[in-house]
């Protein structure tokens, strides 16, 4: 016991006792994070831990009054390679090449790119991928996917528009009704360590993914079809540039069909159709809705609002008589008839069967520039139609303060200023309706999946925008443009149809190219449908009552009985 | 039993087998926890998920050999070679500087000898327990004087320095000085001084935080203003880290926080063993230092408090035999490593869990690392040899 005292022994007593202090003291610090800051630290473990991949919803369908699928979901298979776990690379390498004819290279590129996960090609069919899969080779993934289809391709391409990468509407009904289609995309929250791979014995969380919503439109695919091949042919025939065509039912402002020549491939957005370098701009180009988006002048078919006006004015009747001599002196110009010798003495119903220019130009002077502007924005032509499509154009119009004599005389016969022609033939089915001035549209509504309506679509009609009797006396005019004047070439024998024929030359004047327009509708006396064609820079005969007013009419020839016994199933 | 002869001439003798199946246990408990949390990682790595365990096994395998032997060992065998075990250690030390240094890690710390490879600080620790134990012995009364005590701690300086600057280990020189300090503590009477020197360095502690703290809002006020991008220090951005480990979660509190991640996503009772996610690559040096924290995520509040307590039992035996040694050596010897072991336990802990902040202790029996299992094995065979002085009708 040498030099062992009692004040050692305590000593090491007190010892232990600060350092079983210490270490219950770190006791006390460990039920402090565990249980009070458990939760917390748990959760941001979880999210460092957890990788999210997203299910794409199944988008919703465009289907059309008939109940034919305009647009839905094809599967499609995307092929990727994760680096660590293959165990054959040579193999892997021969069956990229040979399944998804890529070359060589690539193929050794992506195979022995170290990285988590390297993607090969997506958009490959479930064919295709089915083959794959049964290769059964270590470390290549085959994920399923939704690719949008379009099974009619080329039809109504400009309306329904397509989707991009990721599923979204990039133009026509596609984007415009985004929200209801796109659905909601699943989660598949995996367990992965820190190097990104995933643990298989930890499982998989999902949250399932909602499908989207399907869109019922207005749309009758037969019109629409018979529209589009009647719109090839005069396109073929006359050489023209562009051929349109708007189908609409002038009560309710239903769309039937929409046609814009020259359709593009929807399976196929991304390539020009005239080959060329595919620049966005040229993209843009192609994908443009004429009916909507494009302003032209729309010549003698406005004289139906130049009529309607000067009529609900009263500053003219139809048996006014007038007398043309081929031109009108207004200010200091001369505007002339397109018949130079001029049309002689005829009454007002005369005039517009002539499509007399000078008569008009006098009703438009009669009416002033205050009440033709105001009679413009009554029937609702400076604002857009509010139809249920992307990027309508407004109208392009003379400031009314700048507008003077000259301006609105050449406004009366329709020309100087723009609008699109969904514009016209939304203002002329709300002057030929009785006066209600409808909304253009194809959504009708929307449904899940289950066929339950989710939404059914309502639009805006502004009434009274001109009185029943002007509506009426209008019908009997147009009626007549078609039977004696200028729309001959609409007549059907039976059929009592209402029209108005148009031409109108393009900017820059002179340079010798024509629009050449008609605009009808049936029955003249109670319309249920109305249908414009607007032909764009045709060759050879340009006049709209030659060769535009023959397409409605072989339309009417074959939808008219069409539409009728879809009235007696009802 | 295997009692010397000499022993058993007089009476029945003590063999503290208490002590021997808590270090057992937690050899056996390190083991699985070691495999549990390094496998992912070493088979990523290296191809064998046992890789690390094997290691270890034959460190523990080698390592109980000594005990064994040690403790068969009359502990005042060992008094003869304090000088030179002192001078062995500054050699070894110092050759960490020659080639036959190793680097891990960005640090020099380790001795290649053939296919091992040693860390000299743990072999100073055992010197340093065995020199001092010697040293206050020789002093006798000499240690109640401030002259007595400045000697004893002053022959602790010179290793601490050199575990500090030449193998830029910082935590190995505090448990050496800790050792020291404690031993001495023992063998003084008084208690002044030693409240006065904890004072003290806490005082130093927290005035070095306060200025490390200052300097670093303003040199970010400075960065902010365009000025100077200059760093604390390696340590100082630790301290930093220490304070907020959220804000330097890219960084200095990485480690930190992620041990904090496996800490809080135990719970109660744990995912259960094997089950821990913050070992698959997320915290680094999950097998060494951190294991403590796998241990929190995998066996919850109850298997980190159950460690805990196993280790308080550990001191509990040490103060039982050093209370009841013979001699004021073997006394002192167990007291050493007590603190040895206590200083490691509660310093890794304190760290795990952000108490303190980050440097690289690990965690007595149960961390990974060779060197270190072989010496404390020593040291508990020299504790079972001093118990083994002790006469039964001693205890109690």
């Amino acid at each position: 016991m040498r030099g062992y005292k009692t004040y050692n022994r305590k000593k090491i007593v007190v010892l232990f006792l600060c350092c079983t202090m210490a270490l219950v003291g770190l006791g006390g610090r460990l039920i402090y994070l565990m249980i009070y800051q458990g939760e917390y630290y748990t959760r941001l473990a979880e999210d460092l831990h957890e990788r999210e991949r997203t299910i794409k919803a199944a988008r919703g369908k465009i289907i059309d009054s008939t109940g034919q699928v305009l647009a839905t979901n094809r599967t499609v298979c995307t092929i990727s390679v994760i680096h660590s776990q293959i165990e054959e690379p040579e193999k892997v390498m021969a069956m990229l090449v040979k399944e998804l004819g890529i070359s060589e290279e690539t193929a050794k590129k992506k195979v022995e790119k170290v990285s988590s996960i390297e993607k090969i090609k997506s958009n490959v069919s479930k064919e295709t991928g089915d083959i794959i899969r049964g290769y059964n080779l270590a470390g290549v993934k085959v994920d399923e996917d939704y690719k949008r289809f379009y099974p009619f391709d080329e039809l109504a391409s400009k309306v329904l528009g397509f989707t991009g990468s990721d599923n979204q509407g990039i133009i026509g009904l596609e984007v415009k009704y985004e929200d209801y289609l796109k659905g909601e995309d699943g989660i598949i929250y995996t367990i992965t360590d820190a190097r990104g791979v995933e643990i298989d014995k930890e499982g998989e969380n999902r949250k399932e993914p909602v499908p989207g919503n399907d869109l019922y439109i207005s749309m009758d695919f037969n019109i629409q079809s018979y529209a589009t091949q009647l719109c090839k042919q005069v396109m073929e025939a006359k050489e023209a540039d562009a051929v349109s065509m708007l189908v609409m039912n002038p009560q309710n402002g239903e769309i039937l069909a929409m046609v814009n020549l020259p359709e593009f491939h929807l399976n196929d957005p991304f390539t020009l159709l005239n080959g060329g370098e595919t620049t966005q701009d040229a993209l843009n180009q192609m994908w443009r809705n004429g009916v909507i988006n494009d302003t032209y002048e729309p010549g003698s078919t406005f004289k139906i609002i130049t009529a309607t006006a000067a009529l609900e004015a009263g500053v003219v009747t139809v048996n006014d008589t007038f007398s043309c001599p081929g031109f009108i002196i207004v200010e200091d110009r001369k505007i002339r008839c397109h018949k130079t010798t001029g049309h002689g003495g005829e009454n007002f119903i005369q005039a517009t069967m002539n499509s007399c220019n000078p008569v008009f130009v006098d009703v438009g002077l009669r009416l002033g520039v205050d009440r033709y502007y105001s009679y413009f924005r009554q029937f609702g032509l400076l604002e857009k139609t509010g139809v249920d499509l992307p990027g309508e154009a407004g109208t392009i119009m003379h400031k009314k303060e700048n507008m003077g004599q000259v301006e609105l005389a050449t406004v009366s016969f329709g020309q100087s200023f723009q609008i699109t022609p969904i514009q016209l033939a939304t203002t002329v089915s709300s002057i030929v309706n009785g006066g209600n001035r409808i909304t253009p549209h194809f959504g009708v509504e929307a449904k899940d999946t289950k066929g339950n309506t989710v939404e059914t679509f309502t639009y805006p009609v502004k009434k009274g925008i001109v009185s029943k009797e002007t509506s009426e006396t209008m019908r009997m005019i147009l009626e007549q443009v078609v039977e004696n004047g200028g729309g001959k070439k609409a007549q059907i024998e039976g059929f009592a149809i209402g029209g108005k024929t148009a031409t109108s030359q393009t900017l820059p004047r002179g340079s010798g190219k024509y629009i050449a327009s008609f605009l009808g509708f049936y029955p003249a006396d109670n319309p249920k449908v109305l249908a414009l064609v607007v032909i764009n820079h045709p060759k050879g005969i340009y006049y709209g009552g030659q060769i535009a007013a023959p397409v409605v009419k072989k339309l009417f020839e074959n939808i008219l009985p069409y539409l009728e016994k879809i009235d007696y199933t009802k | 039993m295997s009692v010397r002869r000499k022993n058993r001439k007089r009476e029945e003798y003590f063999f503290d087998y208490t002590l021997l199946f808590i270090v057992l246990f937690l050899l056996g408990f390190g083991l699985v926890m070691l495999y549990s949390t390094s496998s992912y990682e070493a088979a990523l790595d290296y191809g064998d998920s046992a890789y690390y365990l094997k290691k270890q096994l034959l460190s523990t395998a080698l390592g109980i050999v000594c005990m064994i032997i040690v403790s068969r060992i009359n502990y005042h065998f060992w008094e003869r070679f304090a000088v030179l075990g002192y001078i062995v250690a500054v050699i070894l030390i110092l050759l960490v500087m020659t080639p036959l240094g190793k680097e891990v890690k960005g640090a020099r710390r380790w001795l290649r000898l053939g296919p091992l490879s040693i860390q000299p600080a743990e072999i100073a620790k055992l010197a340093m327990i065995l020199f001092l134990a010697v040293l206050v012995c020789k002093m006798g009364k000499g240690i109640r004087t401030w002259k007595g005590f400045g000697l004893a701690v002053g022959a602790a300086a010179p290793i601490c320095l050199l575990i500090w600057k030449v193998t830029n280990n910082l935590s190995s020189a505090i448990i050496v000085g800790g050792i020291a300090v404690l031993m001495v503590f023992v063998a003084a009477p008084d208690y002044k001084r030693f409240v006065l020197l904890a004072l003290g360095v806490c005082a130093a502690a927290a005035l070095i935080v306060f200025i490390i703290v200052k300097n670093a809002e303003s040199q970010a006020d400075a960065a902010a203003d365009g000025g100077i991008q200059s760093d604390a220090g390696f340590r100082g951005d630790r301290i930093i880290a220490w304070l907020d480990p959220e804000k330097y979660a890219s960084d200095e509190g990485f480690q930190t926080l992620q041990a904090l991640y496996a800490i809080g996503s135990g719970n109660l009772f744990g995912k259960g063993l094997g089950r821990s996610m913050q070992k698959l690559g997320f915290l680094p040096e999950a097998q060494n230092d951190m294991i403590f924290s796998i241990i929190c995520e995998e066996l919850g509040l109850f298997g980190a408090l159950s460690i805990i307590l196993l280790f308080i039992l550990l001191i509990w035996r040490f103060m039982v035999i050093a209370n009841n040694a013979t001699d004021l050596f073997g006394a002192l010897l167990v007291v050493g490593v007590l603190g040895h072991i206590a200083i490691q336990v509660i310093l890794n802990i304190a760290v795990v869990t952000n108490t303190i902040p980050n440097t690289g202790i690990s965690l007595p029996f149960i961390s990974y690392g060779g060197t270190s299992v072989l010496f404390l094995l020593s040291e508990i065979g020299l504790v079972l040899s001093v118990s083994k002085g002790i006469r039964l009708n001693d205890v109690g």
